[in-house]
């Protein structure tokens, strides 16, 4: 009974990884990472879905996070409760400069940038937005972490 | 790769998802990437610091000379740097592989020195940098260059007014 439990985790785990779903947390972005986000899932020509994955509506499905924006003082505690919702393992991208280190708001009043200092960050994609190849880039890394974890 | 020939393309091919990342993606020669930088050409004027949008570049005077950091994880790609240089010390590659693991994020910067060097002429100390080339006629050659970078303000000056050139 045991190892027919461990076959059934084990075969599921193994579907899970070709799947995994992305989710998208705008932590006070201009909403140009946004875009570049959008456009990695929604044009074919960059087309994201290649890799297995997909954009999911709610954070309990999700697997993957990619934030953007500089964490405002505004959004804080809901970027942060959002975050919780999410059931691990997950894999965080911080998408843009804003969250890696505060970009051009950085030592402003307004926002806590950088990210990392509350939510674990695995993966950085730099950029003012990052091109859209840039952030598949992130995501195929993001996912090679995931599988890991699993 | 204009927007024409995009289209031209895409009417007799049909459009296509580029490969990336099963196989390579096609960048434009003039796309603002990675900032490199050629310490052997920085005049230290520190005209890339005043302008740096994002914040990303820093002098810091030390005592072995003057230092370069940048770092490209609050770098916008504005260009503004590369626009400013006199010599095109700093400059923008094509580069935009830049997607990195979180615990490398202080690698990701340029640290170079501009060190401290006893003028050849009078022997002072100064910057070992490159001589600034604008309004410099006839300019400058690779071997006036390399002797001015041994040369303090001062005597630099007093060189290029026995070449003939004003201020």
């Amino acid at each position: 009974m045991t190892t027919l439990i461990q076959k059934i985790a084990d075969k599921s785990r193994q579907l899970a990884a070709r799947s995994p779903w992305i989710y998208r947390i705008n932590a006070g972005s201009c909403n140009g990472c946004d875009v570049e986000c959008a456009t990695t899932a929604c044009i074919p020509r960059y087309d994201v879905e290649r890799l297995g994955c997909q954009y999911c509506g709610s954070p309990r499905h999700a697997d993957i996070v990619l934030i953007t924006g500089p964490l405002t003082a505004r959004i804080k505690e809901d970027v942060l409760r959002v975050y919780a919702e999410i059931p691990d393992p997950k894999v965080t991208v911080a998408v843009g400069i804003c969250p890696i280190s505060g970009g051009v708001f950085r030592e402003s009043y307004a926002v806590h940038a950088p990210l990392g200092q509350f939510i674990p960050i695995d993966i950085n994609v730099p950029g003012c937005p990052p091109r859209p190849q840039a952030i598949i880039e992130g995501v195929a890394q993001a996912i090679a972490i995931w599988r890991e974890r699993l | 790769m204009n927007i024409l020939k995009i289209f031209a393309r895409n009417l007799a091919r049909g459009p296509s998802t580029i490969a990336f990342p099963f196989g390579e993606a096609w960048t434009p020669k003039k796309l603002r990437g990675r900032i490199k930088f050629n310490l052997a050409a920085c005049t230290g004027c520190r005209a890339c610091e005043q302008v740096c949008a994002g914040g990303a570049i820093r002098f810091d005077k030390t005592p072995e000379g003057l230092r370069f950091m940048m770092w490209h994880n609050t770098c916008v790609f504005c260009g503004l740097c590369e626009f400013y240089c006199p010599t095109k010390a700093i400059y923008q590659s094509d580069d935009w592989h830049m997607a990195h693991a979180a615990e490398h994020a202080y690698e990701m910067a340029i640290r170079e020195l501009l060190p401290y060097i006893s003028c050849s002429q009078c022997g002072g100390k100064t910057l070992s940098s490159a001589p600034n080339p604008v309004g410099v006629e006839p300019p400058f050659s690779a071997e006036e260059i390399e002797q001015q970078r041994h040369l303090c303000p001062a005597c630099r000056k007093k060189a290029m007014a026995e070449r003939g050139v004003s201020s």
